[in-house]
């Protein structure tokens, strides 16, 4: 027998077990047993913390930040660990369904390559630091005795909203007049504004559920646009007897283009002249009253017929001839614009000509219901955008940017090369970042301050998306910290208010702390009756608190065309208010470009989105819904293209254009617009950790920085490129080999027809 | 378990719809999945992979085929190629999807040919995989026609979870390891739970109780699953509605606009999920 005796320890090291005390240990949990020597704990059950029944999970209500549209979620939590996470039946948002990025935020908490450590630069590398060091360095340039002039601080985020928005306002204030630069690649600016001149608001509720046949011109309202989930749980009630139908119009297949019953191959920017066709037919076919639009438009429906339409945009005059009909006789109605339509040099008109449409079938009010600004403007999000970043990256290459705070946004990817982000950020002297993990933005820190996953963080927001009546989503930690040193970043804004204002923050302990008593300041006839204690606990439990029903507020360019018909002094005040803004109507003509034939779309998905969800494996290994395509890039094209081209399907082919060029693997099919190349958003990082570096071409590098004419934002559809094969040829990595059914009923398609009669 | 006694109580591991052996099961599982609704968002996929310890593998591995996606869009094109005479130029139809998991036949092909009954046949109708007694022989996913079963070419228990991501494990079920065949269960784990909350208030299993964790996730509510045995679940609604029965392989139905059917159904291979014709209006 033998001698050698297996220690306690190392028999709980053999077995696992002390990685797993260790881990837990890491979740903070109170009741803990040392082993012999001391150094391992192994936590005991018997003495459970309050509300932890071992092996029962418990699910705690919380707000998804993946995207802007503050989807309600639940969270499972079993022994300190969240495990799984579901959309919150209570949300009246996404009513208990959840996106599969929503589901994916497990994996950016619990992301083997997030930052754990703050980092210094010292001597051009990135150092580990302790947050006291870390948050000393940010204190010599921000803080008190800093001597800095605020005008030289700026922040750089993301969409941001609620109280982390209050503050960060807060410190812009106390720095006395910090710069705020919000950046979002892909952004509605350019609908916001026409809905604000047409509709009276940039908040509208599109209700789908209520419409019988909606048009939708370049908005991938399923996936990628608007409030997603909130759209798809409208989709599956607007499919429910009697049917509604789906209409989309797209110079590249989405999702919502792949469920559509007619789907128009729109040409990238031409998407401003099919509405028009749309509201010409409208008007010759249908008895549609042309006077109820703006002169400025009406003048130009004269120039638009089903003769010259395939010529002028691509779709076959018969398509448009059907939607027309669709539209016209099986109302209620909804015509839906942004995503690719917005994103050319006219892209306002192409979401104004879509506008009209609502307007010339009385959709207005019906199935578009613009609503008042949110009632707290002081929440309300501040939307990220281009221009902003231009404005930015302009201010800081004249050198009259010290500091930049960086949360929330990565422009070294996502921005143009043209607009020279690196550039730009060189010429700051002193960049902290406040980053969960090292991309191509932080990368480029002198400071980093590691920030908690948002199932870490308490946090509120107001959804960039007013889909139902005012709420604040309430974000509540659904685990401790699983790094000591990470805060989250309502605690960082409140540590730096408390180096500024003492007395006014020095009180609140933490950023719960805070939130608890700006809560408790809701005036109580927003609580309904609740005691402040109740209104906390109940918000908790939903996951958020409805401060105001929406109120609907009137457009005033509809108001007036309903008299306009045969009244002139009505019709005048249509002009009148449409001709606010100097509103100019200007659509392009179809010319062809003899270098750069075709135009580069580069598509986004609800997977890898602008690149921030490309570390996240679950998505990498999702497949892409049109093409089947995973974890890496592609471009997709025409078959009739490619032929004329010389392609095939899996040729490594070049997309070029004046900006620059990317090489990627051809995927063939006919859900593409002839004159158009699609390259997906989202891989070709150089940073951003082991899932994402190093993996497929970033689309966005190349895009040339044309302008949309009235917003000033970036037309991500307008650049114009050529293709060429590199004659190397791959085969793709794919889900499924077959692209047809082959005869058989694997999917079954019946028409409306034979639905109708059953 | 020898193979005197596999052969001896054959009739208990496979009961087939010929003797209609269902009707005396506890629980008939069942699913209807409504292809008009179905937008192949794939949020029903990922949250597979979150509920059931799905491993992800990788682009090369993912490219010979061992992705381990249990639940899987499968989207197909009415015509892929130009064809001859390019009458249809674009798909102005859009795509057809298909969300394909493990069909829970009746009269499931994998199962007689395990050579060890690894696979087999629960009292609830599920078909079920003992991971403990497969020996990766493979058959079975040979004799799937719907290809919805998943080996374990590899330990992945490493490369898929590496720290702290395996964290997120799902507790109440195992990480299957090398060697091992494994597929959609219809989250077994969560059925278990349903029916031992309702044991424990000595009351029967309500339709509802359970939720899929792809149902769960569908924001169209294109999936509903329950008992087909329970005459008053949704589910159980939705087959009759659509005249779709076991125990057929093929429905005459006295309507036949009626939109239900299911996959590969004249194999007679009995699936347990149905699914609603996606609909066209032009």
């Amino acid at each position: 027998m033998s001698t050698y005796k297996v220690k306690r320890r190392d028999f709980l090291k053999i077995t696992g077990l002390s990685g797993a005390s260790a881990a837990l240990a890491a979740c903070d949990m109170p009741t803990t047993i040392t082993l012999e020597e001391g150094e391992e704990d192994v936590v005991s059950y018997l003495m459970p913390e309050e509300y932890v029944i071992p092996g029962i999970g418990v699910w705690y209500a919380s707000t998804c930040r993946q995207c802007d549209a503050a989807c309600g979620i639940i969270g499972r939590v079993r022994e300190g660990r969240v495990l799984k996470l579901e959309g919150n039946p209570q949300s009246p948002i996404n009513q208990g369904a959840l996106c599969q990025i929503g589901q994916a935020a497990l994996q950016v908490h619990y992301n083997p390559d997030r930052l754990k450590q703050p980092k210094i630069r010292q001597g051009g590398r990135l150092i580990d630091a302790s947050w006291d060091e870390a948050f000393d360095v940010l204190k010599s340039h921000i803080g008190p005795d800093s001597g800095i002039d605020g005008s030289r601080i700026a922040w750089l985020s993301g969409t941001v909203s609620g109280h982390q928005r209050v503050l960060m306002d807060a410190v812009s204030e106390a720095l006395g007049g910090a710069g705020h630069y919000a950046h979002e690649i892909l952004n509605d600016t350019v609908v916001d504004k026409v809905n604000a001149e047409v509709y009276g608001s940039t908040n509208i509720q599109y209700k789908i559920a209520e419409a019988q046949v909606v048009l939708s011109i370049g908005a991938d309202f399923l996936s990628t646009w608007g409030s997603p989930v909130h759209n798809s749980v409208q989709y599956g009630k607007f499919r429910d007897a009697p049917r509604g139908v789906l209409i989309q119009a797209e110079p590249r297949m989405t999702v919502t283009g792949g469920s559509a019953d007619l789907w128009l191959p729109v040409r990238p920017g031409a998407e401003g002249a099919l509405a028009m066709t749309i509201a010409a037919e409208l008007v010759a076919s249908h008895g549609a009253d042309a006077k109820t639009l703006p002169q400025a438009v009406a003048d130009q429906l004269g120039q638009y017929d089903l003769a010259s339409a395939e010529e002028q945009t691509g779709v076959a005059a018969d398509l448009i001839e059907k939607a027309a009909d669709f539209l016209a006789t099986r109302g209620p109605s909804l015509v839906i614009a942004g995503g690719t339509a917005a994103a050319h040099e006219h892209g306002y008109e192409a979401v104004t000509a879509a506008a009209m449409l609502n307007v010339l079938l009385g959709n207005v009010g019906k199935t578009i219901i613009p609503v008042a600004d949110f009632p707290y403007s002081a929440l309300a999000p501040k939307k990220g955008d281009t221009a902003q970043l231009a404005a930015f990256a302009k201010k800081a290459r004249a050198g009259d940017i010290s500091v930049a705070l960086i949360t929330g946004t990565n422009p070294v990817y996502t921005a143009p090369e043209q607009l020279d982000m690196v550039g730009a950020l060189n010429a700051v002297k002193v960049k902290i970042a406040f980053a969960e993990f090292i991309d191509e933005t932080s990368a480029m820190a002198d400071v980093i301050l590691p920030l908690c996953s948002d199932l870490e963080s308490w946090g509120t927001h107001v959804a960039s998306y007013q889909t139902t009546d005012a709420i604040i989503s309430l974000q509540q930690p659904l685990m401790e910290p699983l790094y000591a040193q990470t805060r989250s970043l309502g605690d960082v804004l409140l540590a730096i208010m408390k180096l500024h204002n003492a007395e006014q923050y020095g009180p609140f302990a933490d950023y719960y702390g805070y939130l608890r008593n700006v809560i408790a300041a809701v005036p109580a006839v927003a609580k309904e009756g609740l005691g402040d204690e109740a209104y906390w606990q109940a918000g908790l439990q939903k996951g958020m608190l409805t401060v105001a029903a929406s109120a609907i507020v009137s457009a005033p360019l509809v108001e007036a065309a309903d008299d306009a018909a045969g009244n002139e002094e009505a019709k005048e005040m249509v002009d009148n208010v449409a001709s606010e803004d100097s509103f100019t109507f200007a659509l392009p003509v179809y010319e062809k470009d003899k270098d750069f034939p075709l135009r580069l779309v580069p598509s986004a998905s609800s997977r890898l989105g602008d690149g921030r969800f490309a570390n996240l494996p679950w998505l990498q290994e999702a497949p892409d819904a049109i093409t089947k395509i995973v974890w890496n890039s592609w471009v997709e094209m025409h078959p009739a293209t490619a032929l004329h081209y010389g392609i095939k399907q899996g040729d490594i082919v070049r997309v070029s254009g004046e900006d620059g060029s990317v090489e990627a693997q051809v995927y063939l099919h006919k859900g593409i617009n002839k004159d158009a190349i699609a390259v997906p958003m989202g891989q070709g990082h150089t940073e951003y950790g082991r899932y994402a570096s190093g993996r497929g071409v970033n689309p966005l590098k190349m895009v040339a920085v044309e302008t949309d004419s009235h917003s000033g934002e970036i037309a991500l559809c307008a650049t114009r490129v050529t293709v060429e094969n590199t004659g190397r040829n791959e085969e793709l990595v794919k889900m499924g080999g077959s692209e047809s059914q082959v005869g058989r009923k694997l999917v079954g398609t019946i028409t409306a027809d034979q639905l109708r009669r059953v | 378990m020898s193979l005197e006694n596999i052969l001896k109580d054959w009739s208990k591991y496979r009961r087939g719809h010929e003797e209609g052996g269902h009707h005396d099961y506890e629980h008939m599982w069942g699913m209807a999945i409504d292809l008009d609704k179905c937008t192949g968002c794939n949020a029903c996929s990922v949250a597979c992979y979150a509920e059931n310890n799905l491993a992800v593998v990788g682009e090369e591995k993912f490219s010979k085929g061992q992705a381990m996606h249990w639940l899987r869009i499968e989207r197909y094109w009415d015509e892929p190629d130009l064809g001859e005479n390019r009458v249809n130029e674009y798909q102005i139809h859009g795509a057809s999807f298909l969300p394909m998991n493990c069909q829970q036949c009746n009269a499931a092909t994998c199962e007689p040919v395990c050579p060890v009954a690894a696979t087999y046949h629960t009292p609830d109708g599920l078909n079920a995989q003992v991971y403990n007694r497969c020996i990766g022989s493979r058959y079975c996913s040979n004799n799937c026609p719907y290809r919805l079963r998943y080996f374990n070419f590899f330990s992945y228990y490493e490369d898929s979870w590496p720290e702290p991501l395996q964290m997120q494990l799902n507790p109440d079920i195992s990480v299957r390891d090398k060697g091992v065949m494994e597929k959609c269960t219809f989250c077994v784990q969560r059925i278990r739970k349903a029916k031992d909350d309702a044991a424990r208030e000595q009351r029967d299993v309500l339709d509802g109780d359970i939720k899929t964790a792809c149902q769960q996730s569908c924001a169209t509510q294109a999936i509903v699953f329950g008992d087909l045995l329970d005459e008053d679940s949704v589910v159980s609604k939705v087959w009759k509605k659509h005249e779709v029965a076991l125990g057929k392989a093929s429905q005459n139905k006295a309507n036949p606009d009626k939109r239900g059917y299911r996959v590969l159904e004249g194999l007679n291979t009995d699936p347990c999920i149905m699914f609603l014709e996606r609909v066209r209006e032009v």
